[in-house]
């Protein structure tokens, strides 16, 4: 192979990747609003604010995205936001329990709408987006249910501790919000579980062809499940953050997270189908959401434009997908 | 027994037994009067403005497939009537015809990229859903400088559109009624329906044996839209002005009482009849609590349940009514 071809076939590599598209999105977005919101945008002021709403979608849209790797929706990651935020406020905030009894309660409210979801999903042949749905309203119900039958209205307030309200809910040079560090170990850990063990591969053969994969040893209907904790984990640990560094918590909360955290892995090459994409991806399209979404306060652009700009990106990232979707396959093909 | 067993054939069966449920639910636990229930507009009018929409999705989910961009394209209906009629003062016509236009041109887009790519229809929608929120809200700020328009309509468009029947129930009821016979007709009566059913069961073999799935799939999607911006078409008439927000809950809301219609999500099953009585029943549950001594907070967990429980019960149906057709066959 002469060096010209490998270096053709190394930018062909690298344009195939799943995440190229992304960061190609990426780096075009934040010039667009670098020019547009010029010094305070480039500055500390634009980057924490980008960063703080990433680190919030991004919690979610991590492991969300994997289930959409596998194949499958959670709906419900929207109602278990405020449903986790509630948990803490009224068991620590209300009750006056130790912090870190609210805090287990909080993620364990997730886990337990995660085991719900899983259950249901596997148990049964009904599409998760329906199944999903169907827990949304109805954590959505019982959260408003039981904190107006507990609280009597449908905000509870909480006062954390220093030692709390520094790990979860400060923020750094009072712009950075620890969250941010949350979700960078977030991304490092669940890389490292769907890149470099045998689990994220299990992932990947789930969302490529679940018989197949179910034939092949994986233990298909117990990773669902912890997939569907996962998401039910992450929702009610953003859901605790928020309630420590606002030091209420709200009933209304959490809906815009679910279409949010959908486009934030969409944008970041993952689709829908199954059995593609990478947390890089979803990294970068997480920021791009983001970029887009504070950008546009830095822009001096009417702010309803960016939700232009989301959708547009959305379905150019997801039509680029579809091509090099193309690529890729007919990439294996041309090489037997 | 016989006549049972083919009525929990019929994929409306479930929707009617969820209706059933519930108003025995709230009869029983919560003490509604019927007479009072039946008689209140309230949920007669959400479940017209539901069921109006909730027609055309349902059937793009008999063939397989979903839209989300309704929720945008209620409000994108409103403000283009607002805007045309009311702030440049057209006639209400243009206005009407702008908005319905609009309908029809994002629906051919959803329609377009559903047909010409392999990206799930969720996503597609998801992405027209967003962009046309955008568009729709700037469209109104740069346009008048306010995200609120004014309309005032003449007294036909008024009657015909947005007037109370008898001081309460929205003229809204009477168009639900003949779109949901005019849908029926369609696809219980003609090939088109057929042909819907067979995409939604199968959409390589639909088109091998020559069912136009794309055309068909393109129209399902420009109905949809155009449903929707009709409904929205219909408040701003309504109310006068443009309904900016509320669109977003139409998505889920529709979704659910399809599903408890008795549509599957995964196609090829539900009927008219089902998805009729399932935006009935949804508005029962979500309005019809106020008529209880439940707390209407928990409106939300009943909402859940059922859908569950209906879930549950499309499938039990389902499987009989595929069980039963091998029988038959050996039976002859």
């Amino acid at each position: 192979m002469t060096a010209g071809a490998s270096i053709s076939s190394n930018l062909g590599r690298l344009a195939r990747r799943p995440e190229a598209g992304s960061l190609v999105g990426l780096i075009v977005i934040y010039i667009f609003f670098a020019i547009l919101g010029g010094q305070v945008f480039l500055g500390a002021p634009g980057w924490s604010s980008w960063l703080n709403m990433a680190a919030e979608v991004g919690t979610i849209a991590l492991p969300v995205g994997l289930l959409m790797i596998a194949g499958e929706l959670d709906i419900s990651v929207g109602s278990v936001l405020p449903a986790s935020s509630l948990t803490v406020a009224i068991l620590s905030g209300r009750w006056g329990l130790p912090i870190y009894i609210g805090i287990a309660g909080g993620l364990g409210v997730g886990l337990a709408v995660g085991l719900f979801n899983g259950l249901l999903v596997t148990r049964t042949r009904i599409p998760s987006l329906i199944l999903t749905i169907g827990s949304m309203f109805g954590v959505m119900g019982l959260t408003l249910g039981f904190t107006i039958w507990i609280a009597g209205s449908t905000g509870v307030f909480i006062v954390p501790d220093p030692l709390t309200k520094t790990l979860l809910g400060s923020a750094l040079g009072g712009m950075f919000q620890v969250g941010i560090f949350w979700w960078a170990g977030f991304v490092v850990v669940i890389y490292g579980l769907l890149h470099l063990s045998t689990w994220g591969n299990w992932i990947f053969a789930l969302g490529g062809d679940k018989e197949s994969a179910r034939n092949a040893g994986i233990p298909t209907q117990k990773l669902t499940i912890q997939l569907y904790m996962l998401s039910g984990f992450a929702a009610a640990f953003v859901g605790v953050t928020q309630v420590i560094t606002f030091g209420s918590a709200q009933v209304a909360a959490g809906s815009s997270f679910i279409f949010n955290s959908i486009m934030c892995v969409v944008i970041g090459g993952v689709i829908l189908t199954g059995g593609a994409g990478s947390v890089i991806g979803i990294v970068l399209g997480t920021m791009t959401f983001a970029i887009v979404n504070q950008g546009i306060f830095f822009s001096g652009l009417d702010p309803n434009f960016g939700s232009i700009i989301i959708g547009a990106l959305l379905l150019t990232a997801v039509l680029s997908n579809d091509t090099f979707r193309a690529m890729a396959l007919s990439y294996v093909a041309k090489k037997k | 027994m016989n006549m049972i067993n083919a009525f929990l054939r019929r994929p409306a069966a479930a929707s009617v037994l969820s209706l059933i449920i519930v108003l025995a639910f709230y009869v029983l636990i919560g003490g509604v009067d019927l007479g009072r229930l039946a008689g209140a507009a309230s949920w007669v009018n959400f479940a017209a403005n539901l069921g109006i929409v909730a027609l055309p999705v349902g059937l793009l989910m008999i063939a397989g497939e979903i839209d989300i961009s309704i929720g945008a394209m209620i409000p994108a209906g409103s403000i283009t009537t607002a805007i045309l009629s009311g702030y440049y003062g057209l006639p209400i016509g243009v206005g009407m015809a702008g908005a319905l236009a609009l309908g029809v041109l994002v629906g051919l887009v959803n329609g377009l990229l559903a047909v010409r790519t392999t990206v799930p229809t969720l996503i597609i929608t998801l992405g027209t859903l967003v962009g046309m929120q955008g568009v729709v809200l700037s469209a109104a700020v740069l346009l008048t400088g306010n995200a609120s328009v004014a309309l005032t309509s003449p007294d036909w468009a008024k009657f015909a559109f947005g007037h109370l029947i008898a001081g309460s129930y929205q003229v809204i009821i009477v168009w639900w009624l003949i779109l949901t016979i005019l849908f029926a007709f369609v696809v219980h009566y003609t090939r088109y329906g057929n042909w819907i059913f067979a995409m939604g069961g199968d959409k390589i073999s639909a088109r091998n044996a020559g069912i136009p799935t794309r055309g068909l799939t393109i129209v399902l999607f420009v109905l949809s839209a155009s449903c929707a911006a009709f409904v929205g078409m219909c408040q701003a008439i309504q109310f006068n002005s443009a309904q900016v927000s509320g669109g977003m809950g139409y998505i889920f809301n529709t979704i659910v009482s399809i599903v408890v219609g008795g549509v599957l999500l995964t196609g090829g099953f539900g009927s008219v009849s089902g998805i009729f009585f399932g935006a009935l029943t949804f508005a029962i549950v979500s309005q019809g609590i106020y008529f209880t001594n439940i707390d209407r907070n928990w409106s939300n967990l009943i909402i859940g349940v059922m859908l569950l429980i209906a879930v549950a019960m499309n499938e039990a149906f389902r499987r009989r009514a595929l069980a039963y057709s091998p029988r038959k066959r050996k039976a002859a």
